[in-house]
């Protein structure tokens, strides 16, 4: 049921992290003198007052003055169209932009809001309100960049509260409260000395405070005294909360923010969207309603909306624990075109992990996990909003785990199986320490565990990860965190990635996997990264980075400097497979291998060998080199196929299943490996497995329904359920009437 | 025609005739008209004689002779010979007949609607259809293969024919797949979905459309043809008979056995039509009833061809 939402662009959800409008000095740009009574009511929550006043500065013969009495009434479009009149009569003046960019920031337009920064400094380019309004876009998008233009700006002007507050809201969101505490308690005093209402401020503190451990601060108390309905406060509180995965504490504050400002549209739709993410869809949908009705501008509320929308096309099927009275311990939402394929592949995997995870770190789950796949990435992308981050896969919020399902991806472009593995991780290290954990240490355990769970899972190391070791620019321990929230450059969050699950591994094998326990616990006492390591290992960060370092170091072996010898080898083997000369590229791809034998990405010499082997007659060379790649987590569906063909072929069919079993996490899609699978099962004498396979077969809604049919039945006759076998045979016959081994399946049955 | 293929082809056609209201009696035969357009480039030339190849040995053991079958290929397939073989059918074709029809290369569209383009003027979808409605079969199975042949869906429809396109409009002008793949389901053992040996226009259809959705999916490219299939029961057109069951069909010794496999079938036809009306038990037995019955007769054909030296399934 659509009810009619406009599409936004899913590209808008991340800037949910945008600060909401507060401090108005200059170095958001000039604004007409008449606003500055108007303000005055406005900030001390007198929204009567303040409206007659800023409707009194509609007379004012300036469109400038105009529009921002527009925006501050609410009437978005007339005062996008007062701006763009201002600016046809003062085209040269800078701040006219910026003032027009936050009004698009303001409606959640910052690519367009970035613009209009630009063009203020294409008109100057030392304009300190555009450098900070561009800073301000950046910084809504958690890029490192933002950090560096909002400090270029204070020097050029000290005198100014916006940049000391815009920087202290990044070392807020980077948890580096000291920081923080410094540049907010500036950007107050400044605030203050230049007579400007100290409400954003209060804000900042109060969360500081909040993440200090202080949730009802004395800093809500001033901003309240301020203003009563100053609802934001807690908005505020609730931004750091989400950021920081305490999904549950941010609806607590959400809900204080709407009651103190009932007219607070984006808290509102904050608020349904946490609620979404506590499995609570129904109150979810009421305030998104509120916020879209407020606020039809929000890409957040009305792609949130239209995803409610899509829900009647998606099963949600409960999933009990072992035994007669077992609680419900996990709810599946699958599209219902594609539940009862995957259904029992994530049942199975969702149970594994919840045993292992149970066992591995002590903790009981109090709550049923929710697990969501999304054939459509627009809908995940919906679900993930307001994650920092790059190339999301899955995302966990607490007990509700949401992902992208394997059809909303290329076939080999994405592995589901290690994926879902990776969130319900989270859940564990998320919910055992109240969601304390900082981030690193959450996605390191997740890699950790993927690595673990089977050798073919987890990501495999990229030539990025390996430079970055090379050139010692992995982050110290203490500090990995900023590699998550506000990356230097494009690759450091997949850098930071892999090196947080490399340290927990480290951590595993140097002092025993108990250590990684310990570190929870300590995180879940709210022991800082720094100290924890120091109580837990007895080593402090510094050391421990020391030590990490030559451990990588010794991990990564060969490809440590091999990477130009790769490249170099990798090329001349391609070149010689594209001639068809397969002897000659037998030699630079053995070098190429040799040179980073991690590497099984596009162009992987693994693949290449095997390809020259079968081409000169040697199918087990073959074999061997597309294992070594299948154990390195080499994922190409169409190449694993290759494999356990030629396994079969061999008549190594306990290996063949191996592959066709891992394929399944990786591309279930494909009906020719769930009926290998199920004839290899059922030739092993594993009818149930068979039975699961060829069940999947049906659920792909095969052409050859008859033999699916057929086969499904034959799997019934071993398990000895007659009565299912006779209904399966008999639904091939129906189709297919002449069927031989279908005709003679049936007399068997009815014997 | 051997006397049991024409007997096999009767009891369909008495099927057919039935349901769209003429007598059954008389014997009745396939006519299969195939025509091979321009290619332009070597490598679809190529590819559209080896279509026509694959599609006339598979009805020649279909059609069982040879005076059924016209194909016209080269400079043969031009607008006016296209025409006098339509008029050669129209002539000989009884109205208890059925009439197949395959047009294999390029096509385009434009305001003035379908063409298939051939040596010389291109013949049009207007033109097909006149061509066409004069000839009397009761059944009719016209197939374009060819890029923009959706867009003679419109033009071609009728009660008594099944249009089978490769494109769903005139817009998809891209050279189209959908061609190699039907012709591959003449031979194709995956393309006999319900396992009775033969490939009939629906399964040929399904099986290529599978096969053109794999064929993008695995290029990973948008596709740019959606093969369009209109017009009713399209599964009575028996395009091909793969292996065994070409055989059988010229072996005397298991006529009658093969007659009543045949009339088994219609009743499991029948049956399934009927399925919404009945309970699932009540169906599953009916149903259950009739394939033992086939199972028997399918045990006494494999005991007839192991006695005469023939393949046991």
């Amino acid at each position: 049921m659509l009810r009619g939402w406009r599409w936004v662009a899913a590209g808008l959800v991340l800037a949910a992290g945008s600060p909401a409008l507060g401090q108005r000095g200059d170095g958001r740009g000039v604004r007409h003198s008449a606003l500055v009574p108007c303000d005055e009511l406005h900030d001390r929550g007198k929204a009567v007052e303040s409206a007659a006043c800023y409707r009194g500065v509609l007379q004012v013969d300036d469109p400038a003055a105009q529009a921002e009495a527009y925006w501050m009434l609410g009437d978005l479009k007339a005062a996008n169209d007062r701006f763009r009149e201002a600016i046809k009569l003062e085209p040269e003046d800078p701040d006219l932009r910026v003032r027009w960019g936050y009004l698009y920031i303001d409606t959640h337009q910052q690519v367009e809001a970035g613009d209009l920064f630009q063009e203020a400094l294409a008109l100057d380019e030392d304009h300190m309100p555009a450098q900070l309004g561009m800073a301000t876009v950046l910084a809504s998008r958690f890029e490192g960049k933002a950090v560096e233009l909002a400090q270029e700006a204070l020097k050029r002007k000290p005198e100014q509260a916006e940049g000391y507050l815009l920087l202290g809201r990044m070392a807020l969101e980077e948890g580096d409260l000291a920081a923080a505490r410094e540049r907010l308690e500036k950007g107050l005093e400044q605030a203050l000395n230049l007579g400007l209402a100290p409400l954003e401020a209060y804000a900042l503190l109060a969360s500081l405070e909040m993440l200090e451990g202080e949730r009802d601060n004395r800093w809500v108390d001033k901003a309240l005294a301020y203003n009563p309905r100053y609802g934001r406060v807690y908005a505020e509180q609730a931004h750091f909360y989400v950021i920081t995965r305490r999904y549950r504490e941010a609806t607590e504050r959400l809900r204080k923010a709407v009651a103190v400002a009932p007219s607070l549209w984006q808290a509102h739709a904050e608020l349904g969207v946490n609620l979404m993410r506590e499995g609570l869809d129904e109150e979810g949908r009421r305030h998104l309603e509120i916020a879209y009705e407020g606020d039809p501008y929000s890409a957040k509320t009305v792609n949130t909306l239209r995803l409610l929308d899509t829900y009647d096309q998606f099963d949600t099927i409960e999933d009990r624990g072992p035994g007669a009275d077992a609680a419900v311990r996990a709810v599946f939402r699958l599209d219902k075109d594609e539940s009862q394929l995957l259904l029992p592949y994530v049942r199975e995997l969702t149970s594994r992990a919840i045993d292992e995870f149970t066992r591995k770190y002590g903790f009981e789950l109090k709550s049923p996990v929710r697990v969501e796949f999304y054939p459509n990435h627009d809908d995940f992308a919906v679900r993930t909003m307001a994650m920092p981050g790059i190339g999301l896969l899955g995302v966990t919020f607490g007990y509700v785990v949401a992902m992208d399902s394997p059809s909303g991806r290329e076939p080999g472009g994405f592995h589901w199986g290690t994926t879902l593995w990776h969130e319900l991780a989270h859940v564990f290290t998320l919910e055992s320490t109240d969601h304390l954990i900082p981030r690193w240490y959450s996605e390191g355990i997740s890699m950790y565990e993927e690595w673990m769970a089977d050798v073919r899972w987890g990501e495999p190391v990229g030539p990025e990860y390996v430079e970055a070791v090379r050139k010692r620019e992995l982050l110290p321990i203490a500090k990995l965190d900023r590699g998550f929230i506000r990356p230097k450059h494009a690759g450091q969050v997949a850098i930071s990635y892999m090196q947080a699950g490399f340290v927990c591994k480290f951590i595993a094998q140097r002092w025993g996997e108990g250590k990684l326990v310990e570190l929870l616990r300590g995180f879940a006492a709210k022991v800082p990264t720094g100290a924890n390591i120091e109580a837990v290992l007895d080593l402090s960060p510094e050391d421990f980075d020391e030590q990490f370092g030559d451990y990588m170091r010794d991990a990564l072996g060969p490809a440590l400097d091999g990477l130009p010898r790769w490249r170099r080898n990798l090329k001349a083997a391609l070149e010689r497979a594209r001639e068809g000369e397969w002897d000659e590229a037998v030699e630079p791809a053995q070098a190429a291998k040799a040179a980073y034998p991690q590497h099984v990405g596009s162009g992987s010499a693994y693949v290449l060998l095997a390809n020259a082997h079968d081409k000169a007659g040697n199918r087990e060379a073959a074999v061997a080199e597309l294992q070594e790649y299948e154990r390195r987590g080499g994922r190409q569906p169409e190449t694993l196929k290759k494999l356990a063909g030629w396994l079969e072929e061999a008549g190594r069919d306990a290996e063949a299943v191996y592959t066709y079993d891992g394929l399944i996490y990786n591309w279930p899609q494909d009906e020719e490996l769930h009926a290998r699978l199920g004839d290899l099962h059922l030739e092993a004498g594993r009818a149930d497995l068979a039975r699961r396979e060829f069940k999947a077969v049906l659920a792909l809604d095969p052409l050859d329904r008859a033999t699916a049919e057929y086969n499904l039945a034959r799997a019934y006759v071993k398990i000895g359920d007659l009565s299912s076998a006779r209904l399966h045979v008999l639904q091939a016959l129906e189709r297919a009437p002449t069927f031989g081994p279908a005709l003679r399946l049936l007399l068997q049955v009815k014997q | 025609m051997t006397g049991l293929a024409k007997r096999r082809t009767l009891l369909v056609a008495c099927a057919l005739a039935l349901w769209v209201g003429l007598p059954c009696g008389a014997p009745a035969a396939t006519h299969f008209l195939l025509v091979e357009g321009l290619g332009g480039e070597r490598r679809y030339s190529e590819s559209f004689r080896e279509q026509i190849s694959g599609m006339l040995a598979a009805v020649r053991r279909t059609a069982g002779e040879e005076a059924l079958i016209t194909v016209l290929a080269g400079t043969d397939a031009t607008a006016g010979r296209i025409e006098s073989a339509f008029g050669a059918l129209a002539g000989r074709v009884s109205p208890g007949d059925a009439l197949a029809v395959f047009l294999v290369g390029h096509g385009s569209h434009d305001g003035g609607g379908y063409k298939f383009n051939i040596p010389g003027p291109d013949v049009t979808g207007a033109q097909l259809k006149l061509w066409l409605d004069a000839v009397p079969a009761a059944r009719q199975l016209v197939v374009s293969t060819t890029s923009s042949s959706g867009g003679a869906l419109d033009t071609l429809k009728g009660a008594r024919r099944v249009v089978i396109t490769a494109t769903k409009n005139g817009r998809e002008k891209n050279a189209t797949v959908f061609g190699e793949y039907f012709a591959e389901a003449f031979a194709a053992t995956e393309a006999d979905t319900n396992k009775n040996e033969s490939i009939s226009a629906l399964e040929a259809f399904q099986y290529a459309e599978s096969k053109v959705k794999a064929h993008y999916a695995d290029h990973q490219r948008l596709a740019t043809e959606h093969p369009q299939l209109q017009g009713e029961r399209a599964e009575s057109f028996m395009l091909a008979r793969l292996g065994e069951a070409a055989a059988l069909a010229e072996d005397p010794s298991t006529r009658e056995l093969l007659d009543r496999r045949e009339s088994l079938e219609l009743k499991i036809a029948d049956l399934t039509a009927r399925k919404d009306e009945l309970s699932q038990s009540e169906f599953l037995q009916e149903l259950e009833a009739l394939l033992l019955e086939m199972a028997e007769i399918q045990r006494q054909i494999a005991g007839e061809q192991a006695g005469s030296g023939g393949e046991r399934q």
